[in-house]
C-alpha cells in the first residue's frame, strides 16, 4: 500500500478485515455470522469527508458520483456473496441462488406494497440490509427526478410528496377540497385548496412512477436468473466481482429498455410531469399573488413586457434587413459587413455575390 | 455447471484493487484542475443577442476552400463537443479538409428570451449569420453543416432560404421524429407541452439532463462511474473523462416559445412528415431544398434512431442526396476515434468535390 496517495491505510484494512470475513465464510462454509454492519461504507465515507474539500468543485461532484456508484457495486457483489454463502453450508448451490432470487424479487414486490426504501421498512438483518442496499441501484431514476424537481421548484424538496400516504385519506381529502369556499376568504380558500389537489394529484403520479420501478425490478431479477441459467448451460459461469455487476445493469437495462418502450410508460410519465408543472404553475400564481400585494413585479407582468419587447425587436430586425437589402440594391455595402475585411476573389465554382433583392419575408 | 465461480480469495483481492484504484485516483481528481473545452484557436466575429460567431483559424499548411462551412449546432447541449479535446475534434478535421469554418454558439439563453420563437432563430439569428459570412466573402451561398436539432434547423433553413445554401450536411438529424424506436418521443407524446412552457417560461436543462440519461439510466449514472475507476490512475483520461462529463451537464435551458413550437410540431405532430411544417407565417417545403445533401447517422444512437434521419432520402428536390451511415452512437460520431478517420474526411472529400 502507498504512503504517497491520499488513502487512508485505515479504510483499507477495514476493508480487508470485512472482505476476508465474508469470504471466508463462503470459503468456509461454516455458517459464521457475518458482521452485521458494513464498515467499508461507513469508511468510505469517512475517508471522502476527509479528503473532498481539497477537490475542485467538478472534482468533487464527479468524486461524489465515483462514491456512490462504488458502494452500488459492492452491495451487489455482498449480497450475492451472503446468498452464496449458504450454498457452500447446504452443497446444493442452485437452491441458495434461486433463493436469492427469489428474495430479491419479494423486495421488489414489498415495494408494490409501499416499502421501497423506506426507512424503517426493513427490520434490520445484516441479509436484509445489503438486499435494500442494492436494491438502492434502482432508485437512481427516481433519485435523478428528484434532484431535477428539487432544482425547479426550490419551494418544494424533491422527496417532500414522496411517502405521503394518499389512499388512506384520499377519499376525505377529496370531500373537503370539494367543499365551496364561504365569504370574504372564498378566492384564497380556493386556491389553497387547488393546490391541495395539484399535491395529491403529483404525489399519486410519483408514487405510480415509483410502483412502475418496482415491476420492473421483479422483471430484471428475472433477467438475471434466465442469464445465469444460460451462463451455467454454456459452461461459461460468471468469474469476477465485477463481471456479476456488469451482468446485473445490463439485465437492469435490458428490463428497463423493454418497459419505457410501452404507451403505460409513456403515459405514466408524462402523468408525473403534467402532475409537476400543474402544481408548480398553481405554486408560481400563489407567488405571484403575494408579490402584486406588495406592490412589486410579478412574473406574468414580467411575461408580458418580454413579450412585447421582444415583438418589438422581432419587427426592429427586419426592418434592419430591408434597410440592408435597399443599400446593397443601391451598391452600398450593409452596415454588418462594414467592419469585415476585405471580401476572398471568389473560386470558380462558387457563386460570387449578385445584386440581393430586398428581403420581406418574416426576421 | 454452476452459474457463478467467483473464488473467495479472488474476490477480496478485487474489492480492494478496486478501492486502492479509487483512492489513488483521487490524486489525479485533485490536480485535474479546471476543465478546459474548445481546442482549436477561433475568433468571435459577429454578435446577435447572446449568439456568438466564431470563426476557426485556419492551418497555415493546408491550402483553404473559397466557400466557408457553416455549422449549425442544436440549442440543447453546447457546440464543443466538436472540438472538444486536441485528438477528438470534428472542427479539426474540417479544418484539415481545407474547410474554412464557422461555428454557431448559440448561448444560454434566460428568462428575456423565453419569448424567442423558432422563426427568430431559423429567420433572424441564423440568417444574420448566413449574410454576415455571405458579405465577408463576397459569396451568395454558404455550405451548411447541421447537427443534431441544429441539422433539423439547417433543412428549414435551406428549404427557407434555398438560394442561400450551396451544399448541405445533415449529421444526426431527426427528420422523421415517430419512428417506432424513438424512445425520446415516445415519452413526450403525453406531455402538455403548453403547461410546461406556462409554468416554466424557459425549459431547465436540468429537465434535459434527466430526460436523456433516463434513456439509459443504469449505464449513465451508474456503471459509467464504476468503470471510471479503472482510469483513475491515469491523468490524461481523468482530463478527457471530465471534459465530456461537463459537456453531459452543460445544458442550457431552451427558450420557452422555441421548445413549445419544436417539441409541439415536430416531436408530436412529426411536422416535416405530415407537411404541415412552418416557421413563422411561411410554410417549410423540403422539396425546396434543391442543393447537394450529404446526410449522415449513427447506427447505433439512441437519441435519433437512424430510421429517423433516414427518412430524409427522397424529401427533399435534390438530386444528389448522399448518406453515410457511421457506425458507432450520437456523440461518438464526433469523438471517436474512427470518427476523425472516417466521418470528417468524408465531409471535407464530398465538399470540396461540390465547391
Amino acid at each position: 500500500m502507498a504512503d504517497n496517495t491520499l488513502f487512508g491505510d485505515n479504510w483499507l484494512k477495514l476493508q480487508q478485515q470485512y472482505w476476508e470475513g465474508l469470504t471466508d465464510m463462503s470459503r468456509k462454509a461454516m455458517g459464521l455470522e457475518a458482521p452485521k454492519q458494513n464498515p467499508w461504507e461507513a469508511a468510505m465515507d469517512q475517508w471522502w469527508r476527509a479528503v473532498s474539500p481539497a477537490a475542485s468543485d467538478p472534482s468533487r461532484q464527479f468524486m461524489d458520483r465515483l462514491m456512490d456508484q462504488g458502494k452500488a457495486y459492492f452491495a451487489t457483489v455482498e449480497r450475492f456473496t451472503r446468498g452464496l454463502a449458504g450454498a457452500d453450508a447446504t452443497g446444493n448451490g442452485w437452491d441458495a441462488l434461486n433463493k436469492t432470487f427469489d428474495d430479491m424479487q419479494r423486495a421488489f414486490t414489498d415495494a408494490l406494497q409501499g416499502n421501497f426504501g423506506m426507512p424503517g421498512s426493513d427490520p434490520g438483518g445484516a441479509a436484509e440490509d445489503a438486499m435494500h442496499r442494492m436494491l438502492g441501484f434502482w432508485e437512481m431514476p427516481l433519485d435523478n427526478w428528484q434532484r431535477m424537481m428539487s432544482s425547479l421548484s426550490p419551494m418544494m424538496p424533491g422527496d417532500m410528496l414522496r411517502n405521503m400516504p394518499h389512499e388512506q385519506v384520499k377519499e376525505s381529502f377529496d370531500r373537503m377540497l370539494s367543499a365551496p369556499g364561504l365569504g370574504y376568504t372564498r378566492e384564497e380558500q380556493a386556491q389553497y385548496q387547488d393546490l391541495t389537489r395539484r399535491s395529491l394529484d403529483y404525489q399519486r403520479a410519483f408514487q405510480e412512477y415509483m410502483a412502475f420501478f418496482a415491476k420492473l425490478g421483479v422483471q430484471a431479477v428475472q433477467e438475471l436468473r434466465e442469464l445465469v441459467q444460460s451462463r451455467a448451460e454454456e459452461g461459461k459461469p460468471i468469474g469476477s466481482a465485477r463481471e456479476l455487476y456488469d451482468s446485473w445493469v445490463a439485465c437492469c437495462e435490458t428490463a428497463y429498455a423493454e418497459q419505457v418502450s410501452t404507451p403505460e410508460y409513456a403515459r405514466i410519465h408524462g402523468r408525473l410531469v403534467n402532475a409537476q408543472m400543474a402544481l408548480k404553475k398553481r405554486m408560481s400564481l400563489m407567488v405571484d399573488e403575494t408579490l402584486g400585494a406588495l406592490n412589486m413585479p410579478t412574473r406574468s407582468e414580467l411575461r408580458t413586457l418580454q413579450d412585447r419587447m421582444q415583438e418589438t425587436r422581432r419587427e426592429n430586425k427586419r426592418l434592419r434587413r430591408e434597410l440592408d437589402g435597399i443599400r446593397r440594391q443601391i451598391g452600398e455595402r450593409p452596415a454588418i459587413a462594414a467592419s469585415a475585411a476585405a471580401p476572398a476573389a471568389p473560386k470558380k465554382k462558387a457563386v460570387a455575390r449578385k445584386k440581393t433583392a430586398v428581403k420581406t419575408g418574416p426576421g | 455447471m454452476f452459474p457463478i465461480d467467483i473464488r473467495p480469495d479472488k474476490l477480496g483481492d478485487e474489492m480492494l484493487d478496486y478501492s486502492r484504484k479509487l483512492g489513488q485516483g483521487m490524486e489525479n481528481l485533485i490536480n485535474a484542475g479546471e476543465i478546459d473545452t474548445g481546442v482549436t484557436p477561433k475568433d468571435a466575429v459577429y454578435h446577435d443577442d447572446k449568439l456568438t460567431l466564431y470563426r476557426y483559424r485556419r492551418p497555415s499548411d493546408v491550402a483553404q476552400q473559397k466557400v466557408p462551412l457553416l455549422v449549425v449546432y442544436a440549442l440543447v447541449n453546447r457546440p464543443y463537443m466538436t472540438d472538444i479535446q486536441e485528438n477528438r475534434s470534428t472542427i479539426k478535421g474540417l479544418l484539415g479538409t481545407g474547410q474554412d469554418v464557422y461555428l454557431i454558439d448559440w448561448g444560454y439563453p434566460d428568462q428575456a428570451d423565453r419569448s424567442l420563437t423558432l422563426d427568430d432563430y431559423i429567420n433572424g439569428y441564423l440568417d444574420g449569420c448566413v449574410d454576415h459570412i455571405c458579405d465577408k466573402h463576397g459569396l451568395d451561398r454558404i455550405n451548411i453543416l447541421g447537427i443534431c436539432q441544429g441539422g433539423t434547423f439547417s433543412l428549414m433553413y435551406t428549404a427557407l432560404h434555398p438560394s442561400k445554401v450551396q451544399n448541405l450536411v445533415t449529421m444526426v438529424t431527426p427528420v422523421d421524429f415517430k419512428t417506432p424506436d424513438n424512445l425520446l418521443s415516445s415519452w413526450v407524446q403525453n406531455i402538455d407541452v403548453d403547461l410546461a412552457v406556462d409554468t416554466m417560461g424557459n425549459v431547465p436543462g436540468e429537465l434535459l439532463n434527466w430526460t436523456f440519461l433516463s434513456l439509459k439510466p443504469f449505464s449513465l449514472t451508474g456503471q459509467k462511474y464504476v468503470n471510471m475507476v479503472d482510469l483513475l490512475d491515469d491523468p490524461d483520461k481523468v482530463k478527457n473523462f471530465l471534459r465530456m462529463e461537463k459537456w453531459i451537464f452543460d445544458s442550457p435551458d431552451q427558450a420557452g416559445e422555441t421548445f413549445r413550437q419544436f417539441i409541439k410540431d415536430y416531436y408530436q405532430n412529426n411536422a416535416f412528415m405530415e407537411g404541415t411544417a412552418r416557421v413563422g407565417d411561411r410554410p417549410v417545403d423540403l422539396k425546396q431544398i434543391t442543393c447537394p445533401v450529404l446526410n449522415i447517422f449513427a447506427q447505433q444512437d439512441h437519441l435519433v434512431p437512424p430510421a429517423s434521419s433516414k427518412a430524409l432520402n427522397g424529401m427533399t428536390g435534390s438530386e444528389d442526396y448522399t448518406e453515410l451511415a457511421f457506425p458507432g452512437g450520437h456523440i461518438g460520431i464526433y469523438v471517436s476515434g474512427k470518427a476523425q478517420k472516417e466521418v470528417t474526411p468524408a465531409i471535407g472529400n464530398w465538399l470540396n468535390e461540390r465547391s
